[in-house]
């Protein structure tokens, strides 16, 4: 286990868009090292855009993205991929691929194009394999797994990579119950074993109250709230983030914020 | 958990591997059907060139089996090795299962760069330097048309399928009219056209293997990169890869080897568009082991169809009674992989490979 602090990320006035689209709207965000916080917001609030530039697959149109005070934009692909981990909200099917394969092509930006070329799976792949719980497994084709045993796989290639921050969007879409709570519960204690800081793309308000240290929400590509859960989860919050009328509650046992959400305020636009 | 492994043991493991075991057996079957190859042509039966393979036999038998039949089964060969590799790496970079040289603009250019080099009388067919320069330009045209086309739709496979199947309907036009324009030895051109492995010497074969053992390299060191963009563009980006980079390589590859093939024995249809789906249902997804396989799958497929072509030649040469008649080796790919692709479409309908 790694002892020391893994790097914090900063967005400093970050704008972003595509011609005529406008996504991010001077963007300030700083997450502290080691910290689990969950961005969520309306589809198209610009969410899943911020989760990008952190990952610095997107470059910002004006200001900067730090991880542990270096300038993303200064970092080659490779270079940023040893220091953030991405897992996607979906991706194609991989035919012909084992889960051992296909974790171990997480290990690229550690080694290289040429190192790729080596036979032999190092220690990364198999701690990501036996960390999401995938190593009995680790033979059978990625094809024919279900829904959520795929999920746990991608996390594991995610968790290859060996880096200190991990980024998550929506990691939850498309499970049934359990296995959103298996996911969410993994990277909750892979993040206290291997000491990284967490930012994940949530739809369900509930998870986010309930497993995040911190909820930043985004409306129109701007956060208008950002706090402790139990600070900023309010009906005030669910109508203006979420556009949704609806109460807060608490949970009787671990206390955090329960919403019942009753009806749509206004039609989307 | 397992201790680190030795380069020797490492080695020992990769040998006893599935995939090991399976090119070896590709490796056996392909100096399987080079010997059939040999052995399938008309002019001399099978004990004759056994005899000049035993360092005996006449002049004669011994010109036909050094100097035609052999050339012409190692240009059989590495024309197959080119084009199941070109296939693989043009369906991996481009993300789809229909991608082929023949369907990107990369053979149609090639042959039209052949075409108007014969046609227009740069160079002759027995000038094979000029012919395949000329192919390698027209492969990097039709490829070069198919990006710039393509614009910011390359990482969708879709799109790009269209855009290919356009451009290579085009680059076929010009070639139809190079042909009206200069008819001059139309026998030679069709052979461009179909896919022949008819009349190759030793100076096709000396100017294929270099080319295809320097690209054939670069593909395989690009093995690494080729697999994680079989994953999609934003996975392979986020997994450390400048993707825009990888596949710009992975194409020059690709346009390379088939230039090389079609310079050799013209258009052989279907090769590279189904040799890939055989090497990635033999050897996986992951392209350490899915290139090579691609190349012995296509060595195979290419030569084995060489020699049947040889054998049909001689049984309908005596059924219709016709002395000179041959049937080109890339006649008998295109009807094959048609079978073969309405095989793939069915199968997999709804997959993305």
């Amino acid at each position: 286990m790694d002892l020391t602090e893994p790097p914090g990320i900063s967005v400093e006035g970050a704008d972003f868009g595509y011609p005529g689209r406008p996504v991010l709207r001077d963007v300030d965000l700083r997450v502290p090292p080691g910290e689990l916080t969950a961005l969520v917001g309306l589809n198209g609030c610009g969410k899943s855009t911020l989760l990008r530039l952190v990952a610095g697959l997107l470059r910002p149109d004006r200001g900067r993205v730090l991880l542990g005070g270096d300038d993303l934009a200064r970092l080659g692909r490779r270079a940023a991929a040893r220091r953030v981990a991405l897992l996607h909200q979906s991706a194609p099917a991989v035919p012909g691929m084992t889960v051992r394969q296909l974790v171990r092509q997480g290990r690229y930006a550690q080694r290289g194009p040429l190192g790729m070329l080596r036979d032999g799976e190092d220690a990364a792949v198999r701690r990501a394999l036996a960390d999401t719980g995938v190593a009995s497994w680790a033979d059978r084709p990625v094809d024919a797994l279900s829904g959520g045993e795929r999920q746990r796989v991608r996390l594991a290639m995610a968790l290859a990579q060996d880096t200190r921050v991990l980024l998550l969007d929506e990691p939850t879409t498309y499970l049934d119950l359990r296995h959103q709570l298996e996911v969410l519960q993994t990277v909750v204690r892979l993040r206290a074993e291997r000491g990284m800081t967490v930012v994940m793309v949530l739809h369900d308000l509930g998870h986010a109250a309930r497993f995040a240290e911190r909820v930043v929400a985004l409306r129109d590509g701007r956060i208008v709230a950002d706090g402790a859960p139990k600070e900023v989860v309010t009906p005030a919050f669910l109508a203006e983030v979420l556009d949704v009328a609806g109460r807060v509650g608490e949970d009787p046992h671990g206390g955090w914020p329960v919403c019942y959400p009753d009806h749509p305020l206004t039609a989307s636009t | 958990m397992r201790a680190r492994t030795t380069p020797v043991a490492s080695l020992a493991r990769r040998v006893r591997s599935r995939a090991a075991r399976r090119l070896g057996a590709l490796g056996a079957l392909a100096v399987l059907v080079a010997v059939a190859d040999l052995l399938a042509g008309r002019s001399l039966d099978p004990g004759a060139v056994l005899e000049v393979l035993r360092g005996g036999g006449d002049p004669t038998a011994r010109h036909v089996v050094l100097h035609l039949r052999l050339p012409r089964l190692l240009v059989a060969l590495g024309a197959g090795a080119a084009l199941g590799l070109a296939g693989l790496v043009l369906q991996s970079a481009l993300r789809n299962p229909l991608a082929g040289p023949e369907v990107t603009g990369v053979t149609p250019g090639a042959v039209l760069g052949a075409v108007t080099a014969t046609g227009l009388g740069f160079a002759g067919w027995e000038s094979p330097a000029a012919v395949c320069a000329a192919a390698t330009v027209g492969g990097f045209t039709g490829a070069g048309l198919l990006w710039l086309l393509a614009g910011r739709d390359r990482g969708d496979p879709a799109g790009t399928a269209v855009h290919g199947v356009l451009v290579s309907a085009v680059l076929g036009g010009l070639t139809a009219m190079v042909l009206l324009v200069a008819p001059g030895e139309l026998g030679s051109v069709v052979q461009w056209l179909v896919g022949s492995t008819e009349g190759r010497v030793w100076a096709h074969w000396h100017l294929l293997w270099p080319w295809l053992l320097v690209w054939a390299a670069a593909v395989w060191l690009l093995a690494g990169p080729l697999t994680l963009l079989r994953l999609g563009d934003e996975p392979a980006a986020a997994a450390g890869l400048a993707t825009g980079r990888a596949r710009a390589l992975a194409l020059l590859c690709a346009v390379a080897l088939t230039a090389g093939a079609v310079s050799s024995v013209g258009a052989l249809g279907f090769v590279g568009l189904l040799v890939p789906h055989l090497a990635v249902a033999l050897f996986g997804a992951d392209l350490r082991y899915a290139l090579p396989g691609a190349a012995l799958t296509g060595a195979v497929v290419v030569c084995g169809a060489d020699a049947l072509a040889q054998v049909l030649s001689r049984h309908l040469a005596g059924w219709l009674d016709a002395d000179r008649l041959t049937l080109p080796v890339g006649a008998l790919t295109t009807c094959l992989g048609a079978g073969l692709l309405l095989v793939v479409v069915r199968r997999a309908p709804d997959r993305t490979f």
